[in-house]
């Protein structure tokens, strides 16, 4: 008798204690660490998020009372190397622990304490410029180019002799326009020839003209040749036709060549406009002039407002649908965390209010106390139902924001007005000279309702310091120029852009503008005029050559292919007239069946 | 170094170990989910319990686990497009929508394209992989087995005090 087979053991009991000890031990990590792990893990969610480093000092999380301290939270400017976006000494936070189970932060309060903006930093803090990863490094890639899209003319005090060596014949759109033209010229040519040869008068001609030959000895009583000449005016009456299809078709291509030839004249001004921006000439409309000193410098605050309206556009979309963010980073592949909100359910994350107490000129001897709100920070604007607001107001300041992503259409607007600001000084481009705007009101303006932006940008300062480079004296114009400006101690500068978000129009203007340009006209109107002259003569020199051959096989083209079609039809009316002059004299009036 | 004498420990420990061809086959199953999905998840806290509690070859498992981690980060692309397609796929959104508004779940990461890519792909390769690790066990231990256990280079191995450590969980 066989003995029995062991029985197979499912469980490793001796297992459970070594497992219970590891569970134990996790636990308590978790309690020595988890501070410093939900401060590594919101620094890194932050900076992802910002596009810009977010540093916390200090970080207790206190779970059974749902409560979140931070302390020294420093955010980088995602745009500015060595300046900080905000700085807060402390915000205390009420958090829902229950939906943590869910993994989603719920946060009832927010309190901050100690905020400042726009503080130096000792480090570069930016990470979606640097490396344009992640979503809110396509973002900045997007503004960037956005912002760059913007065609800012240069305002240029050259002097001498202007040269424009450097024009590429390769570059001039009325050559390949003509080598183009050209070519369907050529291929008209062809095809109207294959219809002239198609049409096959010869046989018909000859026909009737010996048709017309008998009849000219027929009587009314020699039916056949009667009934022969009829047939024969029938033939022509067909060929006719075809000559009428022809000439048609001849009348459309021709048409097809003159506009061919407007266009290439269309091209040779193409080509002018741009040999003179080679040139870099300078505009004498005051419009360009303000859009040649001040728009450079008007557009970054667009840009950056753009940015984060985006930015919140990525982690607010509208609707409920399925939404894709980068993963967490990890050695292995990110991948993205797809999200499912889902209806009468809580967002991933929400803010339901905060209070916001900051500080406006920290270093100076009497900083100014602020206050705002902040409401309803959502991941999911569908869900809560509500749009975010943020308001914030105080001496010199009135500022106001909503991000409207509760329907299908998102509605961004923004506004600000500061006062007592001192702007950095700048120095303005083209000019050997620096403005230093000194203390100013800067106001803000913005909406972006689905894709049509409206933004307005304006600074407004009473004593504006001008200081200039020693180059700028050697030459006459910047004298004058100096001059002109020197002794101007307003600035009103005002930077509006309108229009679809992805080729909208930017109108730049400023008190400047005038005064500037009716200096420039007066010195330098004449070089101007002159280099003009010299871009026009040096475009037609290159381009004389392919188009002049061109134009004139065109007119031969069109002139030879009018000539034929004429030709034929005359010899066929003409034919086809004696033929039915010959008849009714035969007939002598008669009509035959 | 240590690494590859560890892993060459595991992997004569295991192959000589007393466990059968099937628990040891069933160790490097649960072992490659460790190595082919991202590590820190959920998941793999269940699967490392159950490489410790049920009784299978921890050696197994911890051999199925390094000779998988390289396969992990090379298929990372892949895993990629699976999850993304499963988790984009309308027919099973509502599926994922419920499973990420309920408790605990989210905290899987399974909505994340790498971890549910990754995790799929070794679900579908668990079957055969068992099958084929439980075939080579039984070859290797007919053919070379016991030479490699008479020689001279596997008892220096074998003497190292690592071993010693994975002797405590042999089955």
């Amino acid at each position: 008798m066989s003995s029995p087979a062991p029985r197979l053991k499912v469980f490793r009991w001796r297992a459970v204690g070594p497992l219970l000890v590891l569970l134990v031990i996790a636990v308590i990590l978790w309690i020595l660490f988890a501070d410093t792990i939900a401060r590594h893990e919101s620094q890194q969610v932050g900076t992802q998020v910002l596009g810009a480093k977010v540093e916390i000092q200090d970080m207790h999380v206190d779970l059974p009372h749902g409560k979140v301290t931070l302390r020294g939270l420093t955010i980088a400017s995602p745009h500015e190397a060595l300046r900080n976006l905000l700085q807060a000494d402390e915000l205390a936070a009420d958090i829902d622990v229950v939906p943590l189970t869910e993994k989603k932060l719920i946060i009832n309060r927010i309190a901050a304490t100690g905020l400042r903006f726009g503080t130096p930093r000792a480090t570069d803090g930016r990470v979606a410029a640097k490396s344009g990863e992640g979503i809110a490094g396509r973002v900045m890639a997007e503004t960037r180019e956005w912002a760059r899209q913007f065609q800012i003319p240069v305002l240029q005090l050259a002097t001498g002799k202007l040269s424009i060596d450097s024009l590429d014949p390769r570059r001039l759109s009325a050559i390949p326009a003509a080598q183009a033209l050209g070519a369907r010229a050529d291929s008209s040519r062809k095809a109207w020839q294959a219809g002239f040869d198609s049409l096959n008068l010869g046989p018909t001609l000859d026909s009737a003209k010996a048709a017309l030959d008998r009849l000219q000895h027929a009587s009314a009583t020699d039916l056949a040749t009667l009934n022969d000449a009829r047939q024969a005016i029938d033939r022509l009456k067909r060929a006719r036709d075809r000559v009428t299809a022809l000439d048609r078709g001849v009348t459309q291509g021709v048409a097809g060549l003159k506009s061919g030839l407007a266009e290439l004249d269309s091209a040779r001004q193409r080509d002018y406009a741009f040999a003179r921006s080679l040139l870099k000439l300078p505009s004498f409309d005051a419009p360009q002039i303000g859009a040649a000193l001040f728009a450079p410098g008007a557009i970054k605050p667009f840009e950056r407002v753009l940015y984060y309206a985006q930015l919140a556009r990525r982690y607010m979309p509208p609707g409920l649908l399925p939404r894709a963010a980068t993963g967490p980073k990890r050695a292995r592949r990110a991948g993205e965390d797809i999200r499912f909100p889902k209806e009468r359910d809580l967002p991933a994350f929400l803010l339901r209010s905060a209070e916001l107490s900051f500080l406006l000129h920290p270093n100076s001897a009497q900083p100014q106390r602020y206050g705002g709100q902040l409401s309803g920070l959502t991941s999911d604007p569908a869900l809560y139902g509500r749009p975010t607001q943020l308001s914030a107001s105080g001496p010199q300041l009135a500022a106001g924001a909503m991000l409207n992503h509760v329907r299908e259409i998102p509605v961004d607007t923004a506004g600000a007005t500061v006062g007592g600001i001192t702007l950095p000084p700048f120095t303005v481009p083209g000019l050997p000279l620096r403005l230093d705007p000194g203390a100013a009101t800067t106001t803000l303006g913005f909406t972006l309702n689905g894709d049509t932006i409206h933004a307005r940008f304006a600074v407004r300062s009473t004593n504006v310091q001008w200081a200039r480079d020693s180059g700028l004296t050697r030459t006459t114009i910047g004298e004058l120029i100096w001059r002109t400006v020197s002794g101007i101690k307003d600035l009103d500068l005002e930077a509006r852009i309108s229009g679809e978000l992805h080729h909208p129009d930017l109108a730049v203007r400023s008190n400047l503008d005038q005064a500037i340009a009716t200096r420039l006209r007066a010195v330098l109107g004449e070089q101007v005029a002159a280099a003009e002259k010299q871009v026009r003569a040096r475009v037609d020199s290159l381009v004389n050559d392919k188009v002049g051959p061109v134009r004139a096989r065109v007119n031969e083209v069109q002139t030879q292919a009018q000539a034929q079609v004429a030709q034929q039809r005359a010899k066929v009316d003409e034919l086809q007239k004696q033929l039915e002059q010959r008849l009714r004299q035969v007939l002598g009036g008669v009509r035959l069946p | 170094m240590f690494a590859i004498i560890k892993l060459i420990q595991s992997l004569f420990g295991a192959l000589h170990s007393e466990g059968t061809p099937g628990q040891l086959a069933a160790g490097i199953v649960l072992g490659s989910f460790l190595g082919l999905t991202p590590l820190l998840n959920l998941h793999n806290a269940v699967i490392f319990a159950a490489l410790v509690l049920l009784n299978i070859s921890f050696a197994g498992g911890m051999l199925g686990w390094a000779v998988f981690i390289p396969f992990g980060f090379l298929l990372d692309p892949l895993f990629d497009w699976i999850g993304h397609s499963l988790l984009l796929a309308p027919g099973l959104r509502g599926l994922w929508t419920s499973l990420y508004n309920m408790p605990i779940m989210p905290l899987t990461n399974f909505n994340n394209t790498v971890v549910l890519g990754s995790v799929v792909f070794a679900l579908l390769f668990a079957v055969p992989l068992f099958f084929a690790a439980r075939y080579g066990v039984v070859r290797y231990r007919a053919t070379l087995g016991e030479r490699v256990r008479q020689s001279r280079w596997y008892r220096a191995v074998m003497a190292s005090k690592v071993y010693n450590v994975y002797k405590m969980f042999r089955p």
